[in-house]
């Protein structure tokens, strides 16, 4: 009996120690916590009221951004620029992939010091690279007139094609990375048994490889045609005043015309585009490659 | 088949070709600003008519460049340590803790590096208007580190996951307090990971580009902002030369967590 | 009534819904070697994990020397444990791993140096004191396991199936080793294993764990031939099970029934509940004799043989009954009636009612 009262006794001082355990686990986590509440979540929140409440509360500013073709051919730009990014980088992307997945060690471990250089290299860097490569005088202009590609210099900067190229050269690290993750997973012998079955290459490549990667190229593809949504730098440095695209326009209503009810509003609009993409990549991929950075 | 090198035929080839071409589109700007930013010509001719290191010598002469790279330094040493520091303690929870929500207190932590920066550049900058740090120290470290912190934990809770809690286990009973073996077992343990999460923090600040902008002030300006303004105005060979230092910059980084990883893997 | 050394006193776990630990009582004296022998998920690594002050009980106490433990944070308990995983601290080479809890307790230098030495010779790895854990062997990683364990001279040492990782041979090896150090020291172990093997070639005792209960605790002979529940006549050692019916039943023994006719009386019975009805006969596989011809003067459990497998110093032969229960009989080589034994011959089994067993 003694020891009954005991083994209660034991109990009593568990259930009272229960709240300090979970503080135990969880208060590590409370200084960022903190942290990202209250500079991340709430400047956040508190912009996108400004959308609904500035100059005077209602919906006005999104019926002017919607209803402006300007602003709607903002949204055009930037969807088309991303759209074309997108592709080019999947379609120059996989093959890569792929070839950094059957290249000789060598080879491969060189390409991916590239491209893990040109991924960490200061944006602003490449960016002004592309400035001068891109501008009439520049190295592109010249070795397409010197082959004859052209006779006159194209305007290949200050304009969408100068994004356009800009912005694939970044995302492409981007799309190859998790491609290759996905190309080294699957498994040879299926494709040896492709070939057994009588499959050529090409058909091969078309009914075995390219399904197989297709859910890797869906999730790298959505990535970065978010990150090229609200992609800011490039776009600001190698597009031109009048074409803009959606960050560019979010920056300039907010630092030169202050019209913050405006700005805010196309905040939200990017942002919510942003979660809804990445909402559907979470449903169709799962969390494994949110952080495939 | 097609993942067999050898079976490849005349594919392997193409697919070698087409590779070495992207290869060299990537490596080219890179190359490309080095070789401008020795080159003499003010207009930017390539290849330049002859060879000079005026523009290195511009620049450091240049007291407001010295001041961008000193702040760069300064901000990002500062958010390396809060954010290894932060993200450890917060690690140590999402690995270690068996609370419920685990998953989306990740996913929160995550969010700053998915979002796009434009809008939290935005929303700081109103906030910070607001508070009276826009254009401070302050305020550059805290957007700073909000961007760091989501590499730091990816980082560190890969490391710590990686790490048998048995270990410290064993220290535990072998008479250290939690704490001590944490300090003298745990840590040591997942140095590599620390190292990374140092790194790739350092590095988030110090190319940081678009929340600097709007935190910045005329009298505090990171090195990006400061390139970020020149380019507005001309494109001075002068960045090129910033450029290829920070390039090199990434590089010695580079080549320092390849040299970390592979010095802990085999002991 | 003495104190006893280390008593685990009706300790139950809780992990939310799962019971991982039920009704655990235990007494262990000072010096003894007790295994946990169980399946996985039986609960033998939660108990131990609680006399480790990792896990705290939902209910129950742990006492050392009448004083209770659990009130002890783990890092003060002074209790040495070896787990089942290598938990070499890797950055610190073999003599700094064993100078860990000595340097903790901030013993002298020269203190240390002497007894991370007298470790070493413990384990048999002199001269290994500078090499980092990753340049070791399984097996030579568990031996500093062990020795950094036992260097602070800790009362009780836990094992949680420490040699679970290793090949057959190098763990008959340091099963050996263990079994000299236990001699050679006198801490009292307590030592997890799935192996029944091990249990019986280690332990002065063992306690048989099944669904976080233990189901009986006793020295191998005693485990083997006095089973207190099915689970302990299956765990320990080979059995043969034959469903029965038992027809009467008094002090402990009963007489039962098989396959309708064949009846066998004075069976000491397990799990009583005083009424007639279905029940297991346990055969020991290798006390049941058999006969190639109808036998005289006893009446023989008819059967057909479906196999016979030579393992070397004995045979194999597995048989059916006539109601199409499989009997697995060990016979040694040698035996007068298994040459020429073969698949579908006729065979009569013979066994002591006093050392079977029923289960009801
Ligand atoms: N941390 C835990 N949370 C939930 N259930 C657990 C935990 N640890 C153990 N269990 C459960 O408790 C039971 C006993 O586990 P354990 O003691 O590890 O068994 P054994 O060591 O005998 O294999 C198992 O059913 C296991 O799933
Ligand atoms: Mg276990």
């Amino acid at each position: 009996m003694s020891s009954l009262t005991e083994s209660r006794s034991v109990t009593g001082r568990q259930g009272g120690r229960r709240m300090p355990r979970l503080f135990g686990e969880v208060g590590p986590a409370l200084p960022a916590f903190l942290l990202i509440v209250f500079f991340f979540v709430a400047p956040v929140v508190a912009l996108l009221l400004r959308s609904v409440l500035e100059p005077v509360p209602g919906l006005q500013n999104y019926e002017t951004l919607l209803g402006s073709a300007t602003y709607i051919g903002v949204f055009a730009n930037t969807f088309i620029v991303s759209t074309v990014v997108t592709a080019a980088a999947l379609a120059i992307g996989f093959p890569v992939a792929w070839a950094l997945v059957v290249m000789p060690m060598t080879w491969s471990r060189i390409v991916f010091a590239i491209l893990i250089l040109s991924m960490w290299t200061n944006l602003l860097a490449r960016t002004y690279a592309w400035m001068v490569l891109l501008q009439r005088t520049g190295l592109i202009n010249k070795m397409l007139m010197a082959v004859g590609l052209t006779d006159e210099p194209l305007t290949l900067v200050n304009n969408l094609t100068g994004v356009t190229i800009g912005m694939t050269y970044i995302m492409l690290p981007f799309v190859i990375l998790p491609l290759y993750g996905v190309i080294s997973n699957i498994d040879k012998a299926v494709l040896r048994a492709a070939a057994l079955c009588g499959a050529n290459r090409w058909q091969a490549l078309t009914r075995v490889l390219l399904p197989l990667a297709a859910p890797g190229m869906a999730a790298g593809g959505l990535m970065v045609f978010v990150m090229s949504l609200g992609y800011f730098v490039t776009p600001a440095l190698l597009g031109g005043t009048s074409n803009m695209m959606l960050a560019e326009l979010i920056a300039q209503l907010v630092q030169s015309l202050t019209d913050w009810g405006l700005g805010s509003a196309a905040a939200f609009v990017l942002l919510l585009s942003t979660l809804v993409l990445y909402g559907l990549m979470l449903k169709f991929f799962g969390t494994s490659r949110l952080g495939g950075q | 088949m097609l993942l067999d090198f050898d079976r490849l035929g005349w594919w392997r080839w193409a697919l070698g070709g087409f590779t070495a071409a992207v290869a060299a589109f990537l490596l080219l700007p890179i190359v490309f600003i080095a070789a401008l930013s020795f080159g003499s010509s003010q207009w930017l001719i390539f290849p330049p008519p002859s060879w000079t290191t005026r523009w290195y010598s511009e620049l450091f002469a240049d007291q407001r460049w010295l001041d961008a790279a000193l702040n760069s330094l300064k901000i990002g040493l500062v958010v390396t340590v809060l954010s290894v520091v932060i993200g450890l303690a917060a690690s140590f929870a999402l690995v270690r803790g068996r609370f419920r929500g685990r998953e989306t207190l990740k996913a929160l932590f995550l969010t700053p590096m998915i979002l796009p920066v434009v809008v939290l550049a935005v929303a700081l900058y109103a906030f910070f208007l607001r508070l009276g740090i826009n254009g401070t120290m302050t305020g550059f470290v805290i957007a700073h580190l909000l961007v760091a912190l989501p590499f730091s934990i990816l980082a560190l809770t890969t490391a710590l996951e990686g790490f048998d809690k048995s270990i410290e286990d064993a220290a535990i009973l072998c008479g250290a307090s939690p704490f001590e073996a944490k300090m003298r077992v745990t840590l040591p343990g997942i140095s590599a990971g620390l190292f990374s999460a140092a790194i790739f923090s350092f590095l988030t600040s110090w190319d940081e580009v678009v929340l600097a902008i709007f935190m910045a002030s005329p009298t505090l300006q990171t090195l990006p902002v400061r390139i970020w303004s020149t380019l507005r105005q001309d494109l001075t060979p002068v960045v090129a030369s910033v450029s290829t230092l920070l390039v090199l910059v990434t590089i010695v980084l580079m080549l320092l967590v390849a040299l970390i990883r592979k010095g802990l893997s085999k002991p | 009534m003495t104190v006893p050394f280390l008593k685990i006193d009706g300790i139950r776990k809780e992990y939310g819904p799962v019971v991982a630990v039920e009704d655990v009582n235990l007494t262990i004296e000072r010096g003894e070697l007790v295994t946990f022998l169980g399946p996985s998920g039986s609960g033998k690594s939660t108990t131990l994990y609680i006399l480790a002050g990792f896990e705290k009980p939902t209910l129950g106490d742990i006492r050392l020397n009448g004083q209770t433990l659990l009130s002890t944070p783990s890092h003060q308990r002074n209790i040495g444990m070896v787990f089942q995983r290598y938990t070499l601290f890797p950055h610190l080479s073999v003599g700094d791993n064993i100078a860990f809890p000595l340097k903790v307790r901030r013993k002298s230098k020269a203190d240390v140096t002497e007894r991370v030495r007298e470790m070493l010779k413990l384990v048999r790895l002199e001269g290994y004191e500078d090499r980092k854990p990753a340049m070791m062997s399984g097996g030579q990683q568990q031996r500093v396991a062990l020795a950094r364990a036992l260097a602070y001279d800790p009362p009780i040492l836990l094992m949680d199936e420490p040699l679970s990782a290793l090949d057959k041979k190098l763990r008959d090896e340091l099963q050996h080793e263990i079994r000299r150090i236990h001699h050679e020291t006198d801490v009292t172990i307590l030592y997890v294993t799935h192996d029944q093997e091990e249990a019986l070639r280690l332990s002065d005792r063992i306690a048989v764990f099944s669904k976080g209960r233990i189901d009986q605790v006793g020295t191998g002979p005693e485990l083997y031939a006095d089973p207190a529940t099915r689970f302990v006549a299956e765990f320990v050692g080979d059995s043969d099970f034959l469903s029965c019916r038992v027809t009467h039943s008094q002090g402990g023994r009963a007489n039962v029934v098989l396959g309708g006719d064949f009846a066998v009386e004075g069976v000491p019975l397990h799990d009583e509940r005083g009424t007639p009805g279905e029940g297991a006969l346990l055969l020991r596989p290798e006390r049941i004799d058999l006969s190639r011809s109808e036998p005289t003067g006893w009446r023989g459990l008819p059967v057909r043989v479906d196999d016979v497998t030579f393992l070397g110093s004995n045979v194999h032969v597995i048989a059916q009954t006539g109601w199409g229960e499989t009997v697995s009989v060990r016979l040694p080589f040698g035996h007068e009636h298994i040459s020429g034994l073969s698949r579908g011959d006729e065979a009569w089994l013979r066994f002591d009612p006093n050392e079977a067993h029923v289960f009801v």
